[in-house]
């Protein structure tokens, strides 16, 4: 007769295709196998690879000499746009996006805010080239916006604006970094409840008052740990800053991909990998923070 | 009045939104369907897209690496996340960590280790990129995944299904991947999105998918390559839409109804 046994020792049974390995399996997660393996082979070695070629010289050799470039001019330059690129675009995203988050957090319609998550979820994975053209549809030289600017008198483009630059990154990046802070600072915002803006009143707290000891600081994490996401997103973005610059403004990906290309001589390979290299690291500077601050927010906001 | 202002304020926030999000497209739309240097519009460019040449077989290549990339998704999580769920629930912190690993690397950095160190047999097909996407999307399929099962009394609907004599195969197919088959399309959509307009890794690894060709294919014909850009947006967007919005509804039935 099968009973009903412990499901701890039945599930890893199962993937051994019987109970014989019973003792051993039970302090060995054998079905976690596959996953473990997938991400070793596809994630894991990948980045080992490439840090210990960051570390290489073409010879094979160990040398600094690689990561030492990064400090000098074109790269230098690359990183400090890079990550300009990212703070910029951050802050562009993150204070609209609280905002709309804020306004339908108010409106409290139910649809609203589900029409809202897809929408977001929808544009916060858009990117890439179709945004870029979308954009140059509007904004770009024979753009609707810059034409009917023209129309009243008013030429951006002969006043400077262009959208192959660093503004115009930012302008487009917007697209999706707004959505993107719309969708991670949604569930901070419903957490914020109304009874404690109830009993801050109760207990004879202005507005202000209330926001400004029980609000922001319940927020402020969930925000900053949004900047940080939105920061990296930016910073690491590629496809839609490759369409839309034409190599104007040094930036670490598309440095990158022309090295990696093969559009160089072979001798710079390992400079590419010691450009995603100071990327990884630059990136882990902003989500190992980004993932430990949702990690303890996501505890409150649940209860 | 006060409250009233303030509905106004967030309206108007709302309203502002809206017109962010839906004029560059109407823009978009507009040039896509412009003719040429003449004040007409018409569908002109989106028969250039046909004819195209390498339309059709760079969009065969992509869906083929798209289906791919959902089997190999399914195939590794569905089980995977299964098991932590009914017996794992110890190892669920390591796998977290684990899964969300892919969203801290950037995709950049991730293609140059890949054109490095991929199995051999892997380097020299389009297939490759399946197996990339699979772990670029593993943060976002992982906790879609999660979630849809954290709603459903999997360890007791088990251990009926394996008190009646089925076999864990069995379990898992016929009651486990039925009960959690919005989050299993959840993850599914998500992957499909992910694999149709990926750029980057394809583009570093040198492989011409459907969004590689439309890059190409932009630099001659400029009108044409906006009408690419629309119809891929809308595709896209349709997608992800039907999927978040009524994706979103059935889970919820799904979880009363259990």
């Amino acid at each position: 007769m099968k009973q009903a046994t412990n499901p701890n020792v039945d599930m890893k049974g199962a993937s051994s295709k019987g109970g014989a390995f019973h003792g051993f399996l039970s302090s060995f997660p054998l079905p976690l196998v596959p996953l473990f393996l997938f991400l070793l082979i596809f994630f894991l070695w990948p980045i080992g690879a490439l840090t210990g070629n960051a570390f290489k010289s073409n010879e094979g050799a160990f040398t600094l000499s690689n990561i030492q470039m990064l400090f000098q001019d074109p790269y230098r330059l690359a990183f400090k746009n890079s990550i300009t690129l990212g703070l910029i675009s951050a802050l562009v995203g993150a204070i609209p996006g609280l905002l709309i988050a804020m306004a339908i957090e108010k409106q409290g319609s139910q649809t609203l805010k589900k029409f809202v998550a897809s929408i977001s979820g929808v544009l916060a994975n858009t990117g890439g080239v179709p945004l870029a053209f979308m954009f140059l549809a509007a904004f770009g030289p024979a753009g609707l916006v810059i034409s009917a600017l023209k129309s009243i008198g008013i030429d951006l483009y002969g006043m400077g604006f262009t959208l192959f630059s660093f503004t115009g990154l930012v302008i487009v990046y917007a697209y999706f970094q707004i959505p993107i802070m719309v969708i991670v600072i949604s569930p901070a915002l419903t957490a914020l409840r109304s009874e404690w803006k109830d009993s801050a009143a109760n207990l004879g707290a202005s507005k202000a008052q209330y926001w400004l000891r029980v609000g922001i600081p319940l927020l402020l994490p969930s925000f900053i740990a949004c900047f940080l996401l939105l920061f990296a997103s930016a910073f690491s973005a590629f496809a839609t800053a490759r369409a839309l610059t034409v190599g104007n403004i040094a930036l670490v990906p598309l440095q990158i991909g022309s090295l990696i290309d093969g559009n160089v001589t072979v001798n710079q390979f390992n400079l590419g990998y010691a450009l995603a290299f100071g990327m990884i690291i630059v990136s882990l500077l902003a989500m190992i923070p980004y993932i430990w601050i949702q990690s303890r927010t996501s505890k409150w906001q649940q209860k | 009045m006060a409250t009233e202002m303030k509905n106004l304020g967030s309206k108007i926030i709302l309203l502002v939104t809206g017109i962010f999000i839906f004029f560059p497209l109407y823009a978009a739309t507009e040039f896509s369907m412009r003719n040429g240097a003449e004040k007409t519009h018409g569908l002109n460019a989106y028969r250039w897209i046909f004819q195209q040449s390498g339309f059709a077989e760079n969009l065969a290549i992509t869906a083929r690496i798209t289906v791919l990339a959902v089997v190999l998704n399914l195939l590794i999580m569905v089980p995977t996340v299964t098991w932590l769920h009914l017996s794992g629930q110890r190892y669920k912190r390591l796998i977290e960590i684990l899964t969300i690993l892919p969203l801290i690397i950037p995709v950049v950095a991730l293609a140059t280790g890949a054109q490095l160190a991929l199995p051999s047999i892997l380097e020299n097909t389009v297939y490759e990129l399946s197996f990339m996407y699979v772990v670029v999307a593993m943060p976002y399929t992982y906790r879609a995944l999660d979630i849809g099962l954290s709603g459903h009394p999997l360890a007791t609907l088990t251990n009926a299904a394996r008190n009646l004599g089925a076999s864990w195969i069995r379990v898992l197919m016929n009651v486990i991947v039925p009960t959690i088959r919005p989050s299993i399309f959840a993850a599914l959509f998500l992957m499909v999105a992910l694999s149709l307009g990926e750029f980057t890794l394809a583009q570093l690894l040198h492989w011409t998918t459907f969004p590689v060709w439309v890059t190409n294919a932009s630099q001659q014909n400029i009108i044409g390559a906006t009408a690419l850009a629309v119809g891929s947006l809308f595709f896209a967007w349709l997608l992800l839409f039907g999927f978040t919005f009524f994706g979103g509804k059935n889970s919820n039935t799904v979880q009363e109804e259990a």
